[in-house]
């Protein structure tokens, strides 16, 4: 297994002015599982193709393990992709279809015998063995898509998206079977996705990208609990973030955000970073997490300082728990998650209070998170 | 080398444009044999004749017909025209020789590819391929045709490296026929179709369609992962090659075109997908553009990322609400509080089946003329 190390890389596609990724630097350690994520067109699945070799790198260096690979072809790369299209191959059965790229390689059958059997064994495929694709289920055709990568024994996984084509309830198995898969044969994975959930459950460390840029790179609870603009904000976690636009005002030594609806206090250690950083009197953009606003009567006694009322427009029941839709919070809509118990009602003016120990605040033009120490 | 290769290597050295096209050898007679260089009958490769200030070389003759070089007479010195010719004919020979020592299939498809791209240059497409170029009688066969174009400059050796692994991979008799530097048509046997469904099942019976889709899909990753790197793969139905190779070429270049035109980061590119594509292309640019700006003046809305996403996965999923929530992971009442959004600002509601066309004909155009 190997690491995987980009210095300064970008893609540029001819006839382009734009680059499609800008001056990317990641070191991946071995047996590292990393995550790239990020919405459509933000250069996540570019970054994943040049490190497979299937896009040329327009400027910058790509190392795997200690050597540059900028120019090795994609079979000669020691790596191993799953794509979100299982790409099997339907006129041969799983034995065949995962013995293929050993049989190209010359390994002895003996050899291909023994790996085949053992990643099967592996995935719980088995049986499957003699059954063309067409016979399998989705799962079953994803797990064969994974075995013939891991017969590679490659130094590094690559992993395009490779659960979006499962129904949801696949997905939450397989997702926790290839983070177990990765861990049993400890090996070095990239795995690009545009699911925020995937990315928090599987990776050991996240790269959030947009744009072609690196907006952050760090562990899930970090990216979660401490996004550094707006856009990492708003991506990481479901509902998104709530975002709202008010004022910060001075009021007896009381720091508070104001805009519609909304006259809340911040405690003290952030008063103080916003005193500190001249935020004071400015337009700012609250962030709240939609966990963040209680509805628990004891939540609300507590925090009498943070207690806003909204009008419920829609209420979505998920059983354990619900999503409000809230109007009469600054200008947007605002969601809240309350627990499933709870009784509130569509069509009525409820009083929640916001846990401001874990509100986010953002600058309006930079969009840079401002409670975090620079 | 194919024809055209070798045809632009030549204007580079002249310095002058050329022309190659084909002539009945009826033609010949009438226009070049009065003032042929040599014997007016049945003219071979390597001879001349001045035509209307043209020097038209023969490149080859098949039964009636002639391949002709053409170039301005005044361009060139009696010198060049006579090296040109000595070239020709040597490089006959040398092709005939590679055959005789045992590679003759793979000089007859060599020439095969230089046959069809010729037709296809003079704008025949019905044309019957000549009993010789036919590769034993091979392409009397049904056959399933991919198109291959790679996005690498191949190294020298790849032909034969390609042949070795559609080999392993189909373990069936494939031809391999090459066209461009970057662009192979690939000739599998029909019986491949059965091969990828022989297996018995009490779930529907899969299209024709669906198997040459998951054969492309199989090939594609295969060649990603095993060959050069990326590649753009279209299949047709099955045809028998001897009487609609020319035809099946023309509409799986098309395809490749329309679908790296509509569907960019798209590599499987199926014809019988992309009808609505063809005629949206048909349409002048300047009347795409126009209208485009007609359309998208109504609101920004439809082209924000996620109402391109929420809107790409609807149509893809027949404009079925439950199937897209469950698909984009969100709750069936986000995803109609999204159409409602898109309904209030463009007074288009994709879930009525006219305003569905309007919106699926803008995402198309939108791909065409504001990207990049």
């Amino acid at each position: 297994m190997a690491g995987v190390r980009l210095e300064h890389v970008y893609k540029k596609y001819p006839g382009s002015d734009k680059a499609s990724v800008t001056d990317v630097n990641l070191d991946i350690k071995d047996k590292e599982f990393l995550v790239l994520v990020g919405p459509s067109g933000c250069g996540k699945s570019t970054t994943l193709r040049m490190i497979a070799g299937l896009e040329e790198i327009s400027e910058g260096k790509l190392f795997i393990g200690e050597r540059l690979v900028n120019d090795v072809a994609p079979k000669d790369r020691d790596i191993a992709m799953v794509f979100q299209s299982y790409a099997l191959y339907p006129h041969m059965n799983v034995y065949q279809n995962m013995a293929f790229g050993l049989k190209l390689r010359k390994f002895k059958k003996a050899d291909i015998d023994k790996r085949v059997r053992e990643a099967a064994k592996i995935l719980d495929i088995e049986h499957l063995l003699e059954r063309k694709p067409k016979a399998l289920s989705g799962g079953q055709r994803q797990r064969v898509a994974l075995g013939r990568a891991i017969v590679r024994e490659p130094q590094v996984f690559l992993m395009d998206e490779p659960l979006s084509n499962l129904d949801a309830k696949l997905r939450g198995q397989m997702r926790a079977e290839i983070t177990k898969l990765a861990k049993r044969l400890e090996t070095t994975v990239i795995y690009v996705t545009h699911d925020q959930v995937e990315a928090m459950t599987m990776g050991d460390r996240i790269v959030v990208m947009k744009d072609g840029f690196i907006q952050q790179s760090a562990s899930p609870e970090e990216l979660y609990n401490h996004p550094v603009n707006i856009f990492v904000a708003g991506f990481i976690g479901s509902p998104s973030m709530n975002f709202i636009r008010g004022t910060l005002t001075d009021k007896g030594g009381t720091i508070s955000f104001k805009t519609t609806g909304i006259d809340v206090a911040l405690p003290e250690g952030r008063a103080k970073i916003i005193r500190e950083k001249g935020y004071v009197g400015k337009e700012v953009i609250m962030g709240v997490r939609p966990e963040d606003l209680h509805d628990e009567p004891v939540f609300l006694e507590a925090s009498p300082a943070t207690i806003v009322t909204a009008l419920a427009e829609v209420v979505e029941n998920l059983g354990y728990e619900k999503n409000i839709y809230l109007n009469g919070l600054g200008n947007e809509t605002v969601i809240g998650r309350v627990d499933g118990r709870s009784t509130i009602k569509e069509g009525t003016n409820i009083k929640l209070a916001i846990d401001m120990n874990k509100v986010h605040m953002f600058d309006t033009e930079n969009e840079l998170s401002i409670l975090l120490h620079n | 080398m194919s024809n055209m290769e070798w045809k632009d290597q030549l204007e580079q050295i002249l310095g002058c444009t050329t022309r190659l096209f084909q002539i009945k050898t009826s033609e010949w007679e009438d226009k070049a044999a009065p003032q042929a260089t040599g014997s007016a009958v049945s003219p071979r490769p390597g001879k001349s004749a001045v035509v209307y200030d043209q020097l038209w070389i023969v490149v080859s003759s098949e039964r009636q017909k002639l391949q002709v070089l053409e170039i301005p007479r005044k361009q060139i010195t009696e010198k060049e025209e006579a090296l040109i010719s000595w070239t020709i004919v040597n490089l006959k020979q040398v092709k005939q020789e590679t055959a005789g020592k045992g590679n003759e299939a793979s000089v007859l498809l060599t020439e095969l590819g230089e046959w069809i791209q010729l037709e296809l240059d003079s704008g025949s497409k019905g044309v019957i391929v000549p009993d010789h170029l036919t590769i034993g009688g091979k392409l009397f066969s049904e056959m399933v045709s991919f198109l291959l174009v790679s996005e690498h400059v191949p190294p020298n050796s790849t032909y034969s490296e390609l042949e070795k692994l559609l080999d392993s991979f189909f373990e069936e008799d494939v031809l391999l026929v090459p066209l461009k530097t970057q662009e192979w048509l690939i000739l599998a046997p029909v019986s491949l179709l059965s091969e990828a469904d022989n297996e018995e099942r009490e779930e529907e019976e899969e299209t024709v369609d669906e198997i040459l889709f998951s054969i492309c899909s199989g090939l594609h990753g295969m060649l990603a992962s095993e060959w050069i790197g990326e590649c753009h793969l279209a299949v047709s139905q099955p045809v028998t090659p001897a009487n609609s190779i020319v035809e099946t070429l023309s509409l799986l270049q098309e395809t490749i075109y329309l679908g790296r035109k509509f569907h960019v980061g798209e590599n499987i590119h199926l014809p019988w997908l992309l009808h609505l594509e063809r005629l949206l292309n048909s349409i002048p640019e300047s009347q795409r553009a126009i209208y485009m700006e007609q359309m998208l003046n109504r609101s920004d809305v439809i082209i924000e990322p996620e109402i391109l996403m929420t809107l790409e996965t609807f149509f893809g999923l027949d404009c079925n609400v439950s199937e897209t929530a469950k698909k984009l992971y969100i709750h069936r009442n986000t995803l109609l509080y999204r159409l409602d959004k898109l309904k209030q600002e463009t007074g288009l509601d994709v879930r009525v089946f006219s305003d569905a066309v309007l919106v699926k004909i803008i995402l198309l155009l939108y791909k065409v003329t504001k990207r990049r």
